[in-house]
């Protein structure tokens, strides 16, 4: 793929917090069009990436790049295609929702005022009012408004539906996904909420470490994942021995297996390991993701890259 | 002039089928019981997007498979229609999704211990209730 079409580019990217190891050897490579989820426990390195890759930051060791550009040399005009909206939607809370956009509008050469009215149009906000008297979801809606208008060529939203109630919720989705103030823009979204993920994601990564552990789209990883129910007598085998396993639970003196990239040949090893009945049934992506992230026995053996 | 049908379905997230996996099973039920005839009109990729709150591109993901299926045709310029029913199983495929439904049927029945007579009758009943009903 040609370089070119990469939003974004990381290559064994590492930071060192100390002892710690924030990213570890990240390579990441995100192409340009639709919505990327990126999703990792808490401490996973999000926050670490975006920060490096804005150019915030310097990194440890390794390469980052966005929209081609090393993130260490971000100049002035490069910033202006890139949108970023972060889940405190931090505006000066003194200014009124005019100054904001008057000021945000001189900064950015291709303000497209159009595209402002119509994402602000979702929500009840008065031009002449405070950001401090906006509620929380009017807020979020003035950042994307704010953000969208930049004509930004990439847009990355860190946890921007955080503490939103659900009609607040729905409003920035929508502006978000029907809007065409949205329609040529890369759009990064890290957010913890399956069920939004599952909604809006074409592409979903997920983190765990510090490193890419994941990359497709959100039904192929749907389908790595499976969920085995095996009447075993006894203990049954010992977890390290469960091929793929993610998550075990012992439920009425059932087993119940949640494992990574297994076929039929899962039911031939829980028989042969004494299962008297065993059964499976595919898994939802909330399900997937959380058993993906919270596995302690198993590592996946590869690293796949889409 | 066809007007676009309305599409009553909803989607549930948090299911083990995927979005668009949940969108052409719904579409296809429709076509089944009578919902959608040949002929009508499917909504936009983005209007059903938006009734659904979902990424456009999985409607269009959900339509194309519809389409490759042969349950949605594309007319150039207009958008998408109902396809005008045809055989869309071989002989043998149908006959062997047939017979495993029949069994999968009689195995759950018999363990309810009801007379094959009331089975019976209240199959029919079933099947008649998802006959198409003519609209106005």
């Amino acid at each position: 793929m040609n370089d070119d079409d990469l939003v974004i580019q990381t290559q064994t990217l590492v930071k060192r917090y100390g002892r710690k190891h924030a990213l570890d050897g990240l390579s990441l490579a995100i192409p340009r069009g639709r919505i990327h989820a990126i999703v990792g426990a808490n401490g996973a390195g999000k926050s670490t990436l975006f920060r490096i890759l804005l150019g915030f930051l310097p990194a440890s060791s390794g390469q980052a790049r966005i929209l081609g550009v090393d993130s260490q040399q971000l100049a002035p005009a490069d910033r202006s295609r890139i949108g970023f909206v972060n889940e405190e939607h931090t505006l000066p809370g003194w200014m009124t929702v005019a100054a904001v956009t008057a000021m945000q509008k001189k900064h950015y050469p291709r303000w497209r005022q159009p595209a402002f009215d119509e994402v602000i149009g979702h929500y009840q906000v008065e031009l002449g009012q405070k950001v401090r008297q906006l509620s929380r979801g009017e807020r979020a809606g003035l950042n994307l408004a704010l953000a969208l208008a930049q004509s930004p060529e990439l847009l990355v939203l860190d946890e921007p539906t955080l503490g939103l109630d659900v009609v607040a919720k729905r409003a920035f989705l929508e502006s978000l996904l029907y809007s065409n103030a949205a329609g040529d823009c890369t759009v990064i979204y890290c957010s913890h909420q399956m069920e939004e993920i599952e909604r809006v994601a074409d592409n979903l990564v997920i983190l765990e470490r510090g490193r890419l552990a994941h990359m497709s789209a959100p039904d192929e990883f749907c389908e790595r994942v499976s969920l085995w129910v095996a009447d075993i007598p006894f203990q049954g085998p010992p977890p390290e021995t469960v091929p793929g396993l993610l998550q075990r639970q012992q439920l009425d003196g059932l087993q119940h297996y949640l494992v990574l990239d297994q076929d039929e040949g899962f039911a031939d090893f829980l028989r042969s390991v004494g299962a008297r009945s065993v059964q499976s049934m595919p898994v939802s992506l909330d399900r997937a993701v959380n058993g993906f992230l919270a596995k302690h026995h198993a590592a996946p053996t590869e690293l796949r890259h889409a | 002039m066809a007007r676009t049908r309305p599409l009553m379905i909803q989607i549930a997230t948090g299911d083990a089928r995927p979005i668009s996996k949940q969108i052409v099973d719904a579409v296809r039920m429709q076509v089944a019981t009578g919902g959608l005839a040949a002929g009508d009109q499917v909504p936009s990729v983005r209007g059903l997007a938006q009734q659904l709150m979902v990424n456009p591109n999985t409607v269009a993901k959900a339509y194309s498979e519809l389409t490759t299926e042969g349950w949605l045709e594309s007319r150039q310029g207009l958008g998408l229609y109902v396809a005008t029913p045809r055989q869309r199983l071989s002989d043998a495929e149908r006959e062997r999704r047939f017979d495993e439904a029949v069994q999968r049927f009689v195995n759950d029945v018999v363990a309810l211990d009801i007379p094959a007579a009331d089975v019976q009758a209240r199959l029919q009943l079933e099947l008649r209730a998802l006959r198409p009903r003519k609209r106005a």
